[in-house]
């Protein structure tokens, strides 16, 4: 048997989540209508249906909701929209179904750590969803100049764009989470579907959290999904400043050890009882 | 591969001591009221999938392995390749704990499981195999190399660049084995590859398998139900029944155990009497034993010095239409071997 020079561990994984990196990107666009149905449109038709709904409750210029009056709703609701869209999903991953049909086991005769090449799918989710929302935001702002969202500055894009990135990459780590449940559970989609409409709820994607009631905005405050979208979309409109992002940026890394560490437990126990049990 | 196979093919690579598997599960009461029953006294049993399997492979065996279904094959595959741990006794490859195989020893083993694809469906195949490639390790040169000569070998050249999900089953599979063998590894296991395959497939697979198993010394270890894969591969075969090895030896000696014995196989007339009960005594003069019986074809195993006055026999009592005399095929010696094994216990 010959294979290449031994390398250190992290450097192999690096290398591996780069070839990971483009099998997946291979994958998503594999197939063309897929394509354009997942990743093209998915996302955008929930806060679509919003601003209709706004429009009938602002019925006048000087109506307002949460402090919020149309066009800002508008624009909310577009930025929510393009920081859902780079937002790991539930959909992205078919964990479960690797597990409940025991494709899982292939891997455990390969040298490789799986967590490895689920990371080279969200880094093609990352990759290909930045690329879809730029192209949307250039039509959308050549299109829709009046009602498109202005950044305050630049500096608030930037810390607006960090936070979506942690954001995602905790949607990621709660994706796999409920992904590993299928080891002990056989409604893996039914939870993934609930969870997908809770994290919506909580991230602001259809109501910005700061117009929900304060002791419920409060409590969400704690949680990573308003920082992954609705304190984004305040920062991106000057709503919010560096203090906040900076409170967000620890919420979010304290989410991310948080999850990280039940990731790896949840992924050793279902392992030992995926194997316990013969599949 | 440096490892010359002559020099290595004493080395034992795969071995069981005393090896179980068991399995805990618990009976689930039919109806509404058992699903209440069953949600505070669940009713626990214990499932041996393995009991006290001894064994041995060595550098370059071509093994195989066969079983009803349920007798414990894969959970063999899957405890020597280190999926899953034994329950009781030892499993070892490459010297080591099956279960606590390293990334060093992973990387000489491979598996097939022939319902289980770890190619991607939408993608073609060299996709797969250059993650593969990665996963493994395996320089670019010899990894081309290599897809090169196995694809030619498979006759899939021209299908490499192809979606998966546009190629035949047999292609598929073809895939399959192609990235099993893309980082040389020193032991392979397939689980059922030539399951659900045409004839040129399966056979185009099996002469793969048994020159590549020459070549370079990989072991092999089969399981199939395919009784033609197995004779035309493997020299060394396993039979596992309810979990416990019941046979261990070479394909020769298990086929010499018969050879002695001869199967007539009679294809009769749509217009002649079917096979009926009342023969049976008629038969123990001869030393025969019916082994199948259709509705238009009879097998029989006979001894060798009742042939010739058997086949008149037959011929008076049957319309016949077509008649073959042969060495019993494996399927049925290994029907014996389990029907032995029931009137001895």
């Amino acid at each position: 048997m010959s294979t290449a020079a031994p390398s250190s561990s992290i450097a192999r994984d690096l290398r591996l989540l780069g070839v990971a990196f483009a099998y997946e990107l291979r994958k998503v666009t594999a197939w063309r209508a897929g394509f354009v149905v997942r990743e093209l449109m998915r996302s955008l038709w929930r806060p679509l249906v919003m601003i209709f709904v706004y429009r009938a409750i602002l019925v006048t210029p000087e109506a307002r909701f949460g402090g919020f009056d149309f066009p800002a709703l508008v624009a909310y609701l577009i930025l929510a929209a393009s920081f859902e869209k780079l937002l790991f999903h539930q959909r992205g991953l078919d964990l479960a179904d690797q597990i409940f049909q025991g494709y899982v086991t292939k891997y455990l005769t390969m040298p490789v750590r799986f967590f490895v090449l689920a990371l080279g799918r969200f880094a093609q989710h990352l990759a290909v969803q930045s690329s879809v929302v730029a192209f949307l935001w250039v039509v959308g702002s050549l299109l829709f100049p009046q009602w498109w969202p202005r950044v305050a500055s630049a500096s608030a894009a930037l810390q607006a764009f960090v936070l979506v990135l942690l954001g995602s990459y905790c949607a990621f780590l709660m994706c796999f989470l409920v992904n590993v449940l299928a080891f002990w559970l056989e409604v893996v989609w039914t939870l993934s579907a609930m969870a997908s409409f809770v994290f919506s709820f909580a991230a602001g994607v259809l109501v910005p959290v700061s117009a929900m009631p304060q002791s419920l905005a409060g409590a969400l405050r704690w949680m990573f999904p308003y920082w992954a979208v609705s304190a984004p979309g305040e920062l991106f409109l000057g709503r919010l400043g560096t203090q906040e992002f900076l409170r967000g940026v620890c919420v979010l890394l304290a989410w991310v050890v948080a999850l990280e560490l039940l990731r790896q437990l949840l992924w050793r126990r279902g392992l030992r009882r995926h194997i316990g049990a013969g599949v | 591969m440096s490892t010359g196979h002559n020099r290595a093919v004493s080395e034992v690579l795969i071995e069981m001591r005393g090896a179980g598997k068991r399995f805990r599960t618990w009976k689930r009461r039919e109806g509404f009221g058992g699903f209440f029953v069953n949600l505070f006294a669940r009713e626990w049993t214990e499932v041996a999938a393995l009991e006290g399997i001894e064994l041995e492979i060595r550098r370059g065996e071509f093994l195989g392995l066969i079983g009803a279904n349920g007798a414990g094959k894969t959970t063999l595959l899957k405890c020597v390749s280190g999926i899953t741990p034994v329950s009781s006794g030892s499993a070892r490859m490459f010297g080591c704990d099956s279960f606590a195989l390293r990334d060093e020893h992973k990387r000489r083993l491979s598996m097939v499981m022939g319902q289980r694809s770890q190619l991607w469906w939408d993608l073609p195949a060299i996709d797969s195999f250059r993650l593969l490639r990665e996963i493994y390790s395996v320089p670019r040169s010899d990894f081309e190399l290599r897809l090169r000569e196995s694809a030619e070998r498979l006759q899939v050249t021209d299908m490499l660049q192809r979606q998966l999900r546009n190629l035949s089953l047999g292609e598929r599979m073809k895939m399959e084995i192609i990235g099993a063998f893309l980082h040389e590894p020193d032991v392979v296991f397939l689980d059922e590859p030539t399951i659900g395959l045409d004839l040129v497939s399966r056979e185009t697979i099996r002469r793969y398998l048994v020159e590549i198993n020459r070549a370079r010394g990989v072991t092999i270890v089969l399981t199939s139900h395919d009784m033609e894969d197995i004779e035309e591969t493997c020299r060394r075969l396993v039979i596992l029944r309810q979990g416990r090895v019941l046979f261990d030896g070479g394909l020769v000696d298990l086929k010499a155990r018969t050879y002695e014995r001869r199967a007539i196989e009679v294809h009769l007339e749509p217009s002649s009497p079917g096979w009926d009960a009342a023969f049976e005594p008629l038969l123990e003069p001869f030393g025969a034993r019916l082994e199948r019986a259709a509705p238009l074809t009879l097998l029989f195993s006979v001894p060798a010095p009742a042939v010739q006055r058997f086949v008149p026999f037959l011929f008076e009592r049957f319309a016949i239409r077509d008649l073959s005399i042969e060495h019993h095929p494996l399927d049925m010696i290994i029907r014996q071997i389990f029907q032995q094994r029931e009137g001895g216990a």
